[in-house]
């Protein structure tokens, strides 16, 4: 559907994207995950045409459109900053991309009707976008992207500008039509629950390149290095080495905070290797790791706890309200929860 | 204390807005009542409306009205019709912009009585064009380009002086135009013309028809550049006006005076109801 083939971008001496290469399948909804200046704009312009990659090509259906114009690509963008017309009416804003595709009016009609009761617009059709909340201008954003009914959609960060309530709500909005339209998306953001909660595929950026690909559970469980497994959901990250390793592909590390079993991944034995356990795959009460709390969060549905032993800091998230600032809690990791990372060269 | 406000505000606003009221207010009220008869500098001062029927009955003046617009909206026109394309090129900044920026800038510097001068030493008999024109073959002998009868002289002068200005108004306007909102024109298929059409003047339309309107009044009241360069069987009004108060006859000079004041205040609320009405789509 989408091919970005071997991609590169420099602006002068900064090289923004790195030979970066990523299909995306037909109505699938894939995010381009990283933190600030990772190039994720970069690529999304790259696709709908606004900017020309310095090397690599870029096509859709097969074809190459890697020098076909912005306003001749079949993709629609929805701005982080909506990019509303504010001269125009909503109608007009949603009837804008139409009326330059020259679409029949009765089409034209069909659609803009569509696509508001969909998103609740009707009542704001005859608004200017300056008379909407920042959730409408962003709703008439996705409507107008939307009535296009284009092969490609594009996010740019979309609810970086909304409250967190109306985030959520716009999150499940933006994923539910897409799925009722079966489009093919491509999202960014550097919101990394955004990319969990929406997204079939995430594609993990950092420095111009893809660090690692896969769907959001597989991503969570098993990050590739230290750099996804930091960005993802903020992962506990140490140093060891591999002891011992069994016929079933377990391994033992020695580490700071004692011994851990993992399984082994591609890691020889006697190698330093890098490791990472979730917070919350922590069972707390008894086991063979302890640590003193230094400090606390309540969260609502769990307690964050920052806990110090072994010249180590690592965090722990527990359901359970008991523990205070100075206790010593003890705790026990399943070997499935420890993940072996891969050297980040 | 709200009086108290008020006199505040008063206070702070006469030194600039009563000076500007009272100097306009004044002259607008000598002319007028010169027009009328009164204030004769020569002769008895009474009423009367002699000198409008007499001065509104004569071709001179009808020919130096249709003139005077005919600069006035043109001057404007080319001015906006050039700065438009120029404002949305240095829109982004690029090497070299800055530089270009202030070139095109220049004519505000130089005086109109320069600027005419200036010109008339490249398109006389003996000047520049015709030189280098002949000089490469065009032409074999010299032609005479000065004091033209379609005024193109005038036109060019007055494009060349108040382009600078539109472009002024115009950047302003362009450059505040969010970048992401011409790349949503141009993502739902807008291209170049388009993007103009229905997003960019839209968009600029107060800028533009402020200087449309500032043009408008300052080439319909040219003088200068008519003089020394405009065509010798036409007068603009101003012209006109002088000619009069030549010859002392200051109550006709006065008709054209306050004629051109009330065409420059109807010239202008038609040209920026007509600019706004093209640019908003409202006349196809």
């Amino acid at each position: 559907m989408i091919g970005i083939n071997r991609i590169s971008k420099s602006f002068g001496t900064f090289e923004a994207l790195s030979e970066f290469s990523l299909d995306v399948k037909q109505g699938e909804f894939i995010t381009l995950l990283g933190p600030s200046g990772c190039g994720k704009t970069t690529l999304l312009k790259i696709i709908s045409g606004f900017l020309a990659p310095t090397t690599g090509t870029i096509s859709i259906n097969g074809e190459d459109v890697t020098n076909v114009p912005a306003e001749s690509r079949d993709t629609a963008l929805c701005f982080q900053s909506y990019a509303l017309f504010p001269h125009l009416s909503v109608l007009e804003n949603l009837e804008f991309g139409l009326k330059q595709k020259k679409i029949q009016r009765d089409e034209r009609n069909k659609r803009v009707e569509d696509v508001a009761t969909k998103l609740g617009l009707n009542v704001q059709l005859d608004k200017l976008p300056n008379q909407l909340s920042g959730g409408q201008q962003q709703r008439v954003s996705l409507g107008r992207a939307l009535v296009m009914r284009p092969s490609i959609i594009l996010f740019d960060e979309p609810l970086s500008n909304l409250d967190a309530k109306l985030r959520d709500q716009v999150r499940v909005e933006i994923r539910r039509i897409q799925q009722d339209y079966g489009l093919t998306s491509i999202y960014v953001t550097h919101d990394q629950s955004e990319a969990l909660a929406m997204s079939d595929r995430i594609a993990v950026l950092n420095s111009g390149k893809i660090v690692q690909v896969d769907t959001p559970e597989q991503l969570y469980a098993s990050p590739r290095t230290r750099f996804v497994a930091d960005f993802i959901g903020g992962a506990n990250l140490m140093t060891g080495r591999i002891v011992e390793q069994n016929a079933s592909g377990n391994a033992s590390i020695e580490t700071s905070l004692g011994p851990m079993q993992a399984n082994k991944g591609a890691a020889d034995f006697g190698s330093e290797v890098s490791l990472s356990w979730r917070p919350e795959r922590a069972q707390v009460g008894a086991g063979p790791y302890m640590g003193k709390i230094v400090h606390r969060a309540f969260q609502g549905q769990f307690t964050d706890l920052l806990v110090e032993g072994n010249d180590l800091s690592f965090r722990i998230q527990t359901s359970d309200d008991i523990y205070r600032v100075g206790d010593t809690i003890q705790f026990s990791l399943n070997h499935d929860d420890v993940v072996l990372l891969e050297d980040e060269a | 204390m709200i009086a108290r406000k008020w006199l505040l505000v008063l206070a702070l606003l006469t030194p600039g807005l009563g000076l500007i009221l009272l100097l306009i207010g004044m002259v607008v009220y000598i002319a007028i009542a010169q027009s009328f008869g009164f204030y004769a500098l020569r002769g008895d001062s009474a009423f009367s409306t002699e000198f409008w029927s007499e001065v509104l009955g004569r071709k001179l003046f009808s020919k130096a009205v249709r003139y005077s617009i005919y600069v006035g909206v043109w001057s404007a026109v080319l001015s906006i019709a050039l700065a438009y394309p120029l404002a949305i090129w240095l829109r982004k900044p690029f090497p070299g912009s800055i530089g270009i920026g202030a070139i095109l800038k220049a004519p505000l510097l130089v005086h109109g009585l320069v600027a005419a001068f200036l010109f008339i030493n490249v398109i006389s008999y003996n000047g520049l064009l015709n030189q280098a024109m002949q000089g490469l073959g065009i032409w074999s002998e010299p032609r005479r380009l000065q004091n033209d009868s379609n005024a193109i002289g005038v036109l060019l002068l007055q494009t060349w002086k108040n382009m600078p200005f539109a472009l002024l108004l115009l950047a302003g306007a362009v450059q505040s135009i969010s970048e992401d909102v011409l790349d949503a024109a141009r993502d739902m298929g807008a291209g170049s013309w388009a993007r103009f059409r229905k997003v960019i003047a839209p968009l600029t339309v107060s800028g533009m028809q402020a200087a449309m309107v500032i043009i408008f009044i300052g080439a319909l009241a040219d003088f200068t550049f008519q003089t020394t360069v405009g065509p010798t069987n036409l007068q603009s009004m101003a012209q006109l006006m002088v000619s009069f108060k030549v010859r002392g006859d200051w109550h006709s000079a006065a008709v054209v005076g306050v004629s051109l004041m009330i065409i420059a205040l109807v010239g202008s609320a038609v040209l920026a109801v007509v600019a706004r009405a093209v640019m908003r789509g409202r006349i196809r």
